[in-house]
């Protein structure tokens, strides 16, 4: 059985303006399973929806995002959760940060400027484990900071006498020091230099190594799932056009959109021309009829305006939505 | 104290040893560029050389796309800034065109024929101002002509129409859409020389390619000389003709985009390659690097700046900053090439 199971989960912003309503249609209609001790990546452009995903399924629900449908369901071995089914935040809360843990995106803004960085530890283990002894807490910190390299000294210090990639190292070290089973990872490498960045997903492959968790990695550079992850899922304007072994969707694309990604790569040593396609990613709240991806899709007939395809099975497990890839 | 006078023992060897002459045949000279900021007050007071000793030259004639890479805290976008003008060198010169850009600085004849465009898109340009009193703006500033036929002109070459931008706000227009119209923008003047800091680091992956290939177009159909100011390493190689790679405000190695890409010499260069992502599943990362100490740390640093992460430092590494060495066609600034 999948660790997490996602089903037809419908996640959309709903805010109220000049007495008219507006659906951002963020999460719409999206099914997916991950497996214990596997990377499973999501990749999309800005404003496809994959934050929200991560959101609504960490059952981080704060209006004006509401879900509407679906199930996600996480089965912990010795535990079987519905956590959308969880009324009361108090009791997602005990759930978040112990056995689901996120990494944030920008840790400029995560760690709070005024306080050293070892309250931030001390805060975070008070609230799931309770009140313990000093040198207890210092111990269990200073263990885990050695298996990541990192140094106890700076646990003394304020965020903004670290660098942007310590600073991302250290909200990991946060976020997986109670040793969680799932950790979310939304863009822990954006906005870093190319070495910090390398840095940063050789400690997350070493913590999924030592700690045996399962990850889920949303970012939008293709090259870092191509590098980290098991498998990956593509997502356009709120829906997965695309699922597969990452190999797969490397080698063997079907969903245009895919195709059109990864033709757009360049690449060191390769001067070829590249092309991106024309247009731009839908606006959430006006979605185009049919395929979301139609007004882009070099091969888009009329069927493809008109409905809506499915997530496929093409073959074991490779999903695509479209038409033209056999979809009904 | 120390460093500078052992500089001056060792022959210096610039990248272009410039004489007023040659300066003429040139676009753009960046000569010794130097730029130092201080640091905290009184007792404390430390300063840091954000831009140290930076030389390269673009030809009048030839126009190219020259990248500056390197990671933040380069000094890579403090390089555009003075060339723009924006701030005021310490020590060195920048000439356009053989005179001196902080003489030229505010004259009209300058803003026309160097133009920049910035990194953030939506930032560039007043939320609250329609798109298009931007192009008119700079047309009847810059070009002298208000009959609106320019901003027509110039929109056509980013792939833009009129039509598409008139009458709308920023935050009406997609991200892609608004940094071609701030390309346009800076199209208006006709200018030899476009400054871009960072142009699409903001801008989704699907349309990144796009930009990317209009600056190409840009170099080869209007003759624009283009300084392309990035940390991708991926577009710099498919888009330019030379690079210079930036370590702490020096260049550490500089040379034609495939020979500084494909053999990077600078151990730091090759660090650089080796950390570029590949989408590539099947070419993973799988040795372990070294990462970079604080920031201010690695600027004070006496001697080479990448000396403590560097794998094969030696011992004059820490104790005398190297020379730009010559090695063939490019210039790495390393003792491992004296």
């Amino acid at each position: 059985m999948p660790i997490l199971e996602v089903k037809e989960l419908k996640a959309y912003y709903i805010t109220e303006k000049y007495g008219r309503l507006y659906r951002v249609k963020a999460v719409d209609g999206v099914s997916f399973q991950v497996n214990k001790d596997e990377i499973y990546g999501i990749a999309g452009e800005s404003g496809c929806g994959k934050s929200t995903l991560l959101k609504a399924v960490s059952g981080l629900l704060k209006p004006p995002l509401q879900v509407l449908e679906g199930e996600v369901i996480y089965n912990f071995g010795d535990d079987v959760l519905n956590i959308l089914s969880l009324k009361d935040d108090k009791q997602r809360r005990q759930v978040r940060g112990a056995r689901i843990s996120h990494i944030p995106q920008g840790s400029m803004s995560v760690l709070n400027p005024v306080r050293r960085i070892k309250k931030a530890f001390q805060d975070l283990i008070r609230a799931h484990l309770g009140s313990m002894e000093r040198s207890r807490f210092e111990e269990m910190v200073k263990k885990h900071l050695d298996a990541l390299g990192l140094d106890w000294s700076i646990m003394q210090a304020f965020p903004h006498q670290l660098s942007g990639g310590m600073r991302q190292r250290l909200t990991i070290a946060l976020a997986t020091i109670l040793k969680p089973d799932i950790i979310f990872a939304d863009e822990p490498t954006t906005a870093l230099d190319v070495v910090v960045q390398r840095g940063v997903v050789q400690l997350i492959k070493k913590i999924k190594k030592e700690q045996q968790n399962t990850l889920i990695m949303v970012t939008h550079d293709l090259a870092i799932h191509a590098n980290l992850c098991d498998r990956l899922a593509i997502m356009y304007a709120g829906k997965i056009v695309e699922e597969a072994d990452v190999d797969v969707i490397f080698n063997q694309p079907q969903h245009p959109y895919t195709l059109m990604l990864l033709k757009s790569l360049p690449k060191l040593g390769d001067k070829s021309i590249r092309v991106s396609a024309p247009g731009a990613p839908p606006s959430l709240i006006h979605t185009p009829s049919g395929c979301r991806f139609h007004p882009r899709c070099p091969e888009a007939t009329a069927h493809c305006r008109r409905e809506n395809p499915e997530l496929l099975e093409l073959e074991k497990g490779h999903r695509v939505a479209c038409f033209l890839k056999g979809g009904c | 104290m120390k460093a500078d006078s052992k500089n001056t023992q060792i022959k210096q060897r610039r990248p272009e040893e410039v004489g007023v002459k040659e300066a003429s045949s040139k676009l753009l000279v960046v000569d010794d560029l130097t730029k130092v900021y201080t640091k905290g007050q009184g007792l404390a007071k430390s300063k840091i050389a954000a831009v140290n000793k930076v030389t390269f030259s673009l030809e009048r004639d030839k126009p190219e796309i020259f990248t500056l890479a390197g990671e933040s805290g380069s000094g890579k976008s403090t390089v555009a800034k003075l060339i723009l003008g924006f701030e005021v060198p310490t020590s060195g010169s920048i000439r356009y065109k053989g005179k001196e850009i902080a003489k030229l600085n505010g004259e009209k004849e300058f803003m026309k024929e160097v133009q920049p465009v910035f990194q953030n898109p939506f930032e560039t340009f007043n939320p609250l101002k329609k798109i298009h009193t931007y192009l008119y703006e700079t047309e009847k500033n810059l070009a002298e002509a208000d009959q609106g036929q320019l901003v027509e002109e110039s929109l056509a070459l980013v792939g833009l129409s009129l039509a598409e931008i008139k009458d709308k706000y920023p935050s009406e227009m997609s991200g892609g859409q608004l940094q071609r119209t701030s390309i346009a923008r800076a199209l208006i003047t006709n200018p030899s020389l476009l400054i871009t800091d960072e142009p699409v680091s903001m801008i989704d992956a699907s349309l990144r390619m796009s930009i990317i290939n209009l600056f190409k177009r840009l170099k080869e159909e209007q003759r624009v000389s283009i300084i392309y100011i990035t940390h991708d390493l991926a577009t710099a190689y498919y888009v330019s003709d030379r690079i210079a790679i930036m370590l702490r405000g020096e260049v550490v190695e500089m040379g034609s985009v495939e020979e500084v890409l494909d053999n990077p010499l600078h151990p730091y260069t090759q660090l650089l390659k080796a950390s570029i992502p590949v989408p590539n599943p099947a070419d993973k990362w799988e040795s372990e690097i070294a990462l970079s100490d604080l920031e201010t740390k690695e600027y004070l640093r006496i001697g080479c700046k990448f000396s403590g992460r560097c794998p094969r430092v030696k011992a004059i590494c820490r104790e005398c900053e190297p020379e730009n060495y010559q090695v063939e066609e490019r210039y790495v600034r390393c003792h491992l090439y004296r």
